[in-house]
């Protein structure tokens, strides 16, 4: 092996001894394996017969007699309440059989308890994340196990006679519903150590180092096509699982992506979210997503609205991550129009069937679409390509359905995750190769961001979701796909 | 999965309600029985449907397990979680919604617990003249109702942690009805049977949805309902499909079956304790200032009520501010008879 691979009968004493040791390690090996499985299998059976005599005690402890489940199954039967409660079953069933609860297996569901509040003084804060327009974030370290956790105010605002804030409370209902690995875990909610009066409110988050926002502004290179992908995948699958659980997030942006050192993606800040059955209720607000990532289908009023809003927040994730810079950055509902009709192309009747009739559509002009062939209206992927010229072919068509502005082409979450740009090479880059960044949250304030916020719920002016498009300029709209356009406007876009 | 579960109430919170706290467990039942009703009676004035009323009245059960009754209004713990439970549904309801409907159930002329014909033979007294000076509601008794509601609305959502999710078995009882074929009887009146116990079985004082998982209460239900319109039910432990144990069925069969008499009792219970207040009326819901006439009359004494149930608890330290928010009620209440007869 050393040198002499070729020589056949060099079997020397060295060689002998060599080989020896080899097989002796692999022994000793293979020996450690095995009495790390047998103490494992120890460890197990302990812990089974501890969970098993915990709950013999338990049983006993409420003076039950009957002993008959074996050791190893689940504590299955009705947990005892209370001593003096021991139901006679009704004589109809006792006459079927007696002998079946061996035989049969019966799901248990745990439901967790319920209970009070802890104070948040079992907490030491560490220092300020954030403080915006969100309320207050902090980092903190849970004062008994060391454990560094976010700790998220709960903004209340005294005035305000209508109580908790109910999108504060559904954040926290969503939360504790959901668990799955790439939506961050709320751990508990833990309120101020004055209890007769409930003012302070914390949430108490799971701590992650970054924001996909912050990392995007700082990094001198953008991301690798397989980290995109690695990010992407992250986002879609914490998505399919919100959304296969009837919850849309409704302000998904890279400021409310979180990343940890270890490549792993969360969604955050469900201060927008709420559980929508399918099919949707007739209405719901329409102030919801940060401007730069709000579907067109928002920006023209509807009401009635699904998943698909945001699968589009997806697509302007999409293509922030390709270019570090938000995609569409209108400065207010029309100019973020105008942008959105500039990158994919105007709607027309058979590209989005209906669109005319949404509520803020009656103040759009749009040329008809029977003046114009398909030659004058370029086609959202052809668009998309221009822009994004390093794309591959997969990724473009992935893009730009995600940027279908009718919402029902978009694909779905799960449709999205078996899309053939991640099955593409370069393959989506392993989570523990992931790069890692210096982490602001853990040392230093933030700059100010300069990303608009989410809708605020009351915000006055616009409550009724009515935005005017009739000063859509859009003399430029076709500037980046329409050089080969040479008969002039197919039509214009007219004020009124 | 969430969507089929409840956190349940643990052992000890169940026997620390039992043991430590103040009341008389008798007191204790009439108290949760007429709140219960009284919620269910604004959640009908309100047009709420029954799966935001019902989620109210879940969580009234949890609260008190974690927090001692005599410590707010039962009314006001009623309004609190209904306004809760409503603002976190498809069907928000407005503070001055609660106040107009909650004002109304507590004076003289609502037909909530109408005294019911006694056992020695008189009759029921007519139902009160619907008077609407009764229940008009002045500007600073809704302005403290309102205080009040918020108030308790955080002190419930710190009690339970904030977690407000309530999962309730109507909708399985419907699924597994269709599984079971309707039993091969008239599809509405199993099902109406069935919803009925589980409605019922929310006035329970045994608290079934606090100890049971929805699956369960859905096959206790259907199998009450079964023989109550005498449907014939499979031959096999069909249960057992729906994970549900013979014992805690017949545990639920019989909980759910118990509400009725169980429930005219309190009732007689509640009547009876108003009917030695000063007012003497015999009917209406149950107040705190009539638990404490009665605790009184029986020679407990209610301050040390107060501290047993607030220590048993480990909230001690809550004493002063009751004090001062009952102070408060008494002077609101004063104003509101003052008002009241003045006008």
């Amino acid at each position: 092996m050393t040198g002499k691979g070729k020589s056949r009968w060099a079997d020397s004493a060295e060689d002998a001894a060599l080989e020896a040791q080899l097989k002796k390690e692999k022994e000793e090996k293979k020996r450690l394996k095995a009495e790390k499985a047998r103490k494992a299998a120890e460890a197990e059976k302990k812990k089974r017969e501890a969970e098993a005599a915990a709950a013999a005690q338990r049983r006993q402890q409420h003076q039950t007699g009957d002993d008959d489940d074996d050791a190893n199954g689940p504590p299955a039967k009705r947990r005892r309440l209370s001593p003096d409660r021991d139901a006679p079953p009704p004589s109809q069933a006792a006459s079927t059989a007696s002998s079946s609860n061996d035989s049969s297996k019966l799901l248990r569901f745990e439901g967790g308890r319920f209970g009070k509040c802890r104070s948040v003084e079992n907490y030491d804060k560490l220092n300020d994340i954030e403080e915006g327009a969100y309320g207050w974030v902090a980092r903190a370290r849970e004062i008994e196990t060391g454990k560094v956790v976010a700790l998220k105010r709960l903004k209340i605002d005294p005035k305000d006679r209508s109580g908790l804030p109910v999108t504060g409370l559904r954040e926290i209902q969503i939360l504790k519903d959901c668990s799955h690995r790439n939506i961050v875990k709320l751990k508990e909610v833990v309120v101020g150590d004055d209890t007769s009066k409930i003012e302070n409110i914390f949430i108490v988050l799971e701590f992650l180092e970054h924001d996909l926002k912050s990392i995007l502004e700082d990094m001198p290179e953008p991301f690798l096509a397989s980290e995109v992908k690695t990010l992407l995948l992250q986002l879609c699958s914490g998505i399919a699982y919100l959304h296969s659980h009837y919850i849309l997030h409704r302000d998904l942006k890279t400021s409310n992506l979180l990343l940890n050192n270890r490549g792993q993606l969360k969604i955050a800040d469900f201060g927008m979210a709420r559980y929508v059955p399918d099919p949707p209720p007739p209405k719901l607000t329409q102030l919801v997503v940060t401007l730069w990532y709000r579907a067109p289908e928002l920006l023209l009023g509807a009401a009635r609205y699904g998943p698909e809003i945001d699968m589009w927040s997806v697509g302007c994730i999409f293509g922030e991550l390709l270019t570090r810079e938000p995609l569409l950055q209108g400065k207010n509902e029309v100019d973020e129009l105008t942008k959105i009709f500039e990158l994919c192309g105007l709607p027309t009747d058979d590209s989005w069937p209906g669109f005319r009739r949404l509520p803020n559509a009656r103040s759009l002009r749009l040329p008809s679409t029977t003046s114009s062939t398909s030659f004058s209206n370029p086609t959202t992927t052809a668009l998309i390509r221009a822009k994004f010229p390093l794309l591959t072919t997969a990724g473009v068509s992935l893009l730009a359905s995600l940027l279908s502005l009718n919402p029902a082409k978009r694909p779905t979450a799960h449709e999205m995750l078996d899309h053939e740009y991640f099955r593409q090479e370069p393959k989506p880059k392993h989570e523990a190769m992931f790069p890692t960044f210096p982490s602001k949250a853990g040392q230093e304030r933030r700059r100010k961001r300069e990303t608009p916020n989410a809708p605020q719920r009351n915000q006055k002016g616009n409550e009724s979701g009515i935005v005017d498009f009739s000063s859509l300029a859009v003399g430029g709209i076709f500037g980046a796909g329409r050089e080969r356009e040479e008969r002039g406007g197919g039509f214009s876009l007219r004020m009124v | 999965m969430s969507h089929m579960v409840n956190p349940l109430a643990t052992p000890d919170q169940l026997y620390q309600r039992r043991s430590f706290s103040a009341l008389p467990t008798e007191l204790q039942d009439a108290i949760f029985f007429s709140t219960q009703c009284l919620t269910q009676a604004a959640g009908l004035l309100l047009q709420l449907p029954q799966s935001v009323t019902a989620q109210a009245n879940v969580i009234i059960a949890r609260y008190w397990l974690e927090e001692p009754m005599m410590s707010h209004e039962f009314s006001d713990i009623s309004a609190a979680s209904v306004y809760l439970t409503a603002k976190l549904s498809p069907y928000p309801r407005s503070p001055r919604d609660l106040a107009l409907v909650y004002n109304y159930l507590l004076s003289p002329s609502s037909t909530f617990f109408q005294p019911l014909a006694s056992a020695s033979g008189d009759s029921p007294p007519p139902p009160p003249t619907n008077i609407p000076n009764d229940y008009y509601l002045p500007e600073h008794i809704y302005n403290s109702f309102h205080t009040r509601m918020l108030d308790c609305e955080s002190r419930i959502l710190y009690a339970l942690s904030f977690n407000t999710h309530v999962s309730l078995p109507h909708p399985l009882a419907i699924t597994y009805l269709q599984a079971l074929d309707f039993l091969n009887t008239s599809k509405s009146t199993v099902s109406k049977r069935t919803l009925a116990y589980l409605n019922t079985a929310l006035l329970s004082p045994q608290m079934l949805y606090l100890t049971s998982q929805p699956n369960a209460l859905a096959v206790a239900a259907i199998y009450n309902a079964a023989k109550d319109v005498g449907a014939k039910m499979p031959e096999c432990e069909w249960w057992e499909v729906f994970d549900v144990d013979r014992e805690e069925l017949g545990f639920l069969v019989v909980g759910m079956r118990s509400v009725d008499g169980w429930g005219r009792k309190m009732r007689e219970d509640v009547e009876r304790i108003k009917a030695e207040t000063e007012s003497g009326k015999r009917g209406g819901m149950i107040r705190r200032r009539d638990v404490e006439g009665e605790l009184r009359r029986r020679g407990l004494s209610v301050g040390n009520g107060y501290a047993k149930g607030a220590g048993g608890t480990g909230a001690g330290s809550e004493e002063p501010v009751d004090m001062e928010a009952e102070m408060a009620r008494r002077m609101d209440e004063k104003m509101a008879e003052i008002e009241g007869s003045a006008s």
